[in-house]
């Protein structure tokens, strides 16, 4: 039996600890010991952009990193995303009114990006939000929906002053 | 007259309902799904691309702590029959295409083994202990390869490597190159690539005690995926249950039955444990049907007013290594045989058409089959008569397409347009893209020395079709059932699949309609096949037309019925009473009313207060026949500025037209246009598979194989014409594959058109890659051709 290690980590603001041996991927550690589905594997090598999640509020590609990597660290993935009670995030609900997804599966990769993005102070510029997003594949909406969706909340946060 | 209190909802844009769970990362996957006790499983692949199989030893694997099982092909070789689909067409020869490779690999990526074990991860590690010794035989890796004298055989016993050789003959082709005023031939191909869902495949298969098998597939056709099932497994039909849950993306790539889908259900037959299996990306690439990849040869016959009148062609297909179920080895060229001639009025028409077997990954359906190799050749076609006669390329176009006042429209192959505003759209839209200032900005830029261009497109798509052509099945229907409850809500059971497309809210549009119910009275169900009527599934722009139409049918039904209790129990009669707004009441006396949940709940649960001759049963199954199919239409047009330097074009604009009839939602309808011209723009600009002399794929990640990302693709403006069906209720029509259609042409025009300063070239091929767009500038400043 393959030797594992213990790793510790804080997901959404919840503390969990699981075991994981040196190659097991951080996507799978997610998916797999802590139930959290929502983050998606498109290519398991690094392209696609599916599995993107922030650590310590940074945007990673889970399928790059391996779940030992994350002890000790602080994850969000797409499962914190909305409030407790459910209310959608404000880049959600654009997503809908945008109608920016389809099949739904690149979505949870592209909201992390774009969480990053905004946390930045991102600028409601189409060419820059193209720019970022251009990590993400997406498959089916041919990206009109998801730029107009940031776009539109990119504008609405950068009415408010922004650290960055 | 009473107006409806609730706005109607079948045209509205309607946000969509199902958005919410894949928003907050809760939508169901395949693999997000776990059964108890459930294995892993991974397939041992071919790296030989033609060989005879001389064994394969999978003891070593089995040896490996936690590794469960095993299968080869000489496991199953009694127990699970090959796949066998063969086109009905005359001299169409059968391929067996085993679950896993049994004498003979052809192709690289072919399944060899199938391991099982307590995780992925060691399932992998197991796989890379099997040894295997394959005698290789010569690859056969291009059509050249495949008919040149001598070549090895895919299929020994057929004696050559031709799937089937059709042949289609109509008018007085003679006669009309003889009396043209001008022809020409071209030689064009589109290369392989495929639909390359971002959700790989995946399986997970469990064998019960009572001899139920079942399965959840990431697949757009749970239906049929079942029949084939039935044909190959030991396991009867009525015991074999089929589940699709959400699926990220489909596009033509998943559906179809897979050999995979057999192998992971006989391990679970074997084992009695649940097995899954999820494919990686380098197996998708590998043997996830490609697509796409056609060779145009065709002469051409025109008039000096630039009118098409003949067209002598040859199609050829590059169909890899066996007939896929359901759609066969002869489903891209019986139908690029018979669209070719596409939206125009040509009436003397002769094409030859061969399926080409080599040593590739089995060639299946991708978003419009075939349709965008012969928009490709027609309008290269339509470009090159302009050229010629010296006409702008739009006018061209005009002088050749069907008029409206010209519908329904027998096409000389045969095809039933059924309406259609293919001039209409045209000159929508240049007008929309304000065509002469387009012209006037091209010219003011030449005389800068840039390179501007402008390409157009016009095609129209058969949407709904049936398959009387040649395929083993017709597929010309779907089946829903209307269910609703005691508290007068309503479940709509729908045999067609949603990966995208919103059916759960477009369904529910056109139900909640007919039924004077709120949307969120109305639930759609489908991908189980235990739980919704037997039907089809989810392709060829055919959703909206058949489940639409069925769930429409049954609505009326149930209506109907709600109708008759509704006026018994107002003692009026049925003509006198009408159904608003969840109500149904007494025309001219709307205080006499009872709600909709009031007659439910009667209905259910007090049937004594009903005429006995009414059943408590508030239920319709229908089914919807779209017969020939209908047609829509598109016109596009686009604007392109190329660097010289460095072949790199950037899209100005581009700008689309499109005519599906009655929307059910624009907005839905929008993003299916804007996502199936990124995906033609993918094809057009670089998505390559590419295979080299030795049947080696070297494009097996997206490292390799480059999809379009949110730079690749330009803001499509869309805008729309209503010519609603002539005959599915309601006047929709199908268009969920147009947007990917015409991409390749229109970019193809623009850019001999960008290039046309410097000189004359003729753009055959895609992908327009900076590198090829190079030599086509090489090639039209020194006046030659292009190799």
């Amino acid at each position: 039996m393959a030797e594992t290690y213990i790793v510790k980590t804080e997901v959404n603001g919840k503390r969990y600890q699981g075991r994981a041996e040196a190659r097991t991927t951080l996507a799978d550690f997610l998916r797999d010991q802590l139930n959290l589905t929502g983050t998606h594997l498109g290519c398991e090598h690094g392209v696609c952009g599916a599995c993107t999640i922030l650590m310590e509020g940074r945007s990673i590609r889970s399928c790059l990193m391996f779940a030992v990597q994350a002890d000790g660290k602080s994850l969000e993935t797409i499962e914190g995303l909305a409030e407790s009670d459910g209310t959608l995030h404000p880049i959600q609900e654009a997503f809908s009114k945008h109608h920016a997804l389809q099949c739904g599966f690149c979505t949870p990769g592209f909201l992390m990006t774009i969480i990053e993005y905004l946390a930045e102070g991102g600028e409601a510029d189409e060419e820059t939000i193209r720019q970022r997003l251009s990590g993400n594949l997406c498959r089916c909406t041919g990206y009109q929906g998801i730029v107009k969706a940031v776009g539109e909340v990119a504008a609405r946060s950068g009415s408010a002053p922004t650290s960055g | 007259m009473t107006q409806s209190l609730a706005p109607r909802l079948l045209g509205a844009k309607v946000k969509r309902v199902e958005d919410p769970r894949f928003l907050l990362g809760k939508a169901r996957y395949i693999d997000d799904m776990v059964r108890p006790g459930m294995l892993h499983a991974a397939f041992l692949r071919s790296p030989i691309p033609h060989g005879n199989v001389r064994s394969v030893d999978v003891g070593p694997a089995l040896a490996m702590e936690r590794v469960r099982a095993a299968l080869t092909g000489r496991d199953i070789a009694t127990k699970v029959k090959p796949i066998v689909c063969d086109s009905t067409f005359e001299g169409f020869k059968s391929s067996n295409y085993h679950a896993i490779a049994l004498d003979k690999v052809r192709y690289v990526g072919e399944a060899l083994a199938i391991v099982a074990a307590d995780t992925r991860y060691i399932a992998e590690d197991a796989i890379e202990m099997i040894e295997f010794d394959i005698d290789e035989l010569g690859p056969v890796a291009s059509i050249a390869a495949a008919t040149r004298e001598g070549a090895p055989l895919l299929h020994e016993h057929w004696g050559d490597n031709f799937f089937i050789e059709d042949l289609l003959e109509a008018g007085d082709v003679e006669s009309a190159f003889r009396d043209a005023h001008g022809v020409f031939e071209i030689n064009v191909s589109n290369q392989r690539h495929s639909g390359i869902p971002l959700e790989t495949r995946g399986v997970i298969a469990e064998f019960d005690s009572d001899g139920v098998l079942t399965m959840w597939s990431a697949t757009q056709i749970p239906h049929m995926v079942r029949t084939g099932m039935a044909d190959c497994l030991e396991v009867p039909e009525h015991k074999i249950r089929v589940i699709a849950p959400d699926v990220g993306g489909g596009f033509g790539p998943k559906g179809h039955l897979f050999p995979e889908e057999l192998a992971v259900c006989q391990l679970a037959i074997e084992t009695g444990r649940p097995i899954k299996w999820i494919e990686d990306r380098r197996e998708h690439m590998l043997s996830t049907f490609h697509a796409r990849e056609h060779y145009h040869r065709v002469k051409v016959a025109y008039t000096e007013e630039g009118v098409v009148t003949a067209l002598d062609a040859t199609i050829e297909v590059d169909c890899g290594a066996y007939s896929i179920y359901p759609w066969t080895a002869a489903m891209d060229v019986e139908m690029g045989l018979v669209m070719l001639p596409g939206p125009y009025k040509i009436r003397n028409f002769r094409c030859e058409a061969q399926s080409v077997a080599t040593n590739k990954c089995p060639f299946g359906a991708y978003r419009g089959v075939a349709r965008t190799a012969v928009c490709f050749s027609i309008e290269r076609i339509m470009d090159q008569v302009a050229n010629k006669v010296g006409l702008d390329p739009v006018e061209v176009r005009r002088r050749n397409l069907i008029r409206s006042d010209e519908f329904p429209y027998m096409s000389i192959t045969g095809m039933e347009y059924d309406s259609g505003s293919l001039i209409e759209s045209l000159d929508k839209v240049c007008d929309e893209a304000d065509y002469k200032a387009m012209r006037q900005f091209q010219e003011e830029a030449r005389s800068e020395g840039r390179m501007v261009g402008i390409g157009v497109s016009v095609f129209t798509e058969q949407t709904a079709p049936p398959a009387d052509k040649g395929l083993p099945l017709n597929f010309s229907w779907d089946a829903a059932t209307v269910r609703m409850d005691p508290s007068g809500k309503v479940v709509v059971q729908v045999g067609t699949h949603s990966h995208g497309q919103g059916h759960e809210t477009t369904l529910a549009q056109i139900v909640a309609d007919e039924l004077e119910l709120p949307l969120a009275d109305v639930r759609i169900a489908f991908g189980d096949t235990e739980s919704t009527p037997n039907g089809i599934g989810t392709f060829a722009s055919r959703s909206a037309v058949v489940a639409g139409s069925a769930s429409y049918l049954a609505a009326v039904s149930v209506k109907e019925n709600l109708t008759e209790r509704a006026a018994h129990l107002l003692e009026a009669s049925v003509e006198d009473v009408e159904v608003k707004a969840g109500r149904i009441s007494v025309k001219g006396a709307p205080e006499q009313s009872v709600s909709i949940a009031e007659v439910a709940r009667i209905s259910y649960h007090h049937p004594e207060l009903l005429d006995p001759s009414m059943e408590p049963l508030l239920e319709a199954v229908a089914t919807y026949n779209a017969g020939p199919g209908t047609y829509a239409n598109s016109a596009q047009i686009a604007l392109i500025e190329v660097d010289a330097e460095t072949g790199k074009f950037k899209i100005l604009r581009y700008l689309v037209v499109e005519d599906c009839g009655q929307m059910i939602n624009p907005t839905i309808v929008d993003g299916q246009v804007h996502g199936g011209i990124a995906q033609g723009l993918g094809g057009a600009l670089f998505e390559e598979l590419i295979y080299d002399d030795e049947g080696q794929l070297l494009t097996t990640t997206f490292l390799d194989y480059l999809m379009p990302g949110a730079t690749d693709i330009p803001n499509i403006e869309v805008s729309h014409l209503v010519t609603p069906s002539a005959f599915v209720p309601n006047g929709i029509k199908g268009m969920g594959e147009g947007g990917a259609v015409a991409p390749g042409a229109v970019l193809a025009c623009a850019i001999e058109d960008a290039i046309k300063p410097i000189g004359e070239v003729f753009v055959d091929r895609t992908p327009l890659t900076p590198e090829r767009v190079v030599r086509f500038i090489e090639a039209a400043s020194s006046g030659g051709g292009v190799e």
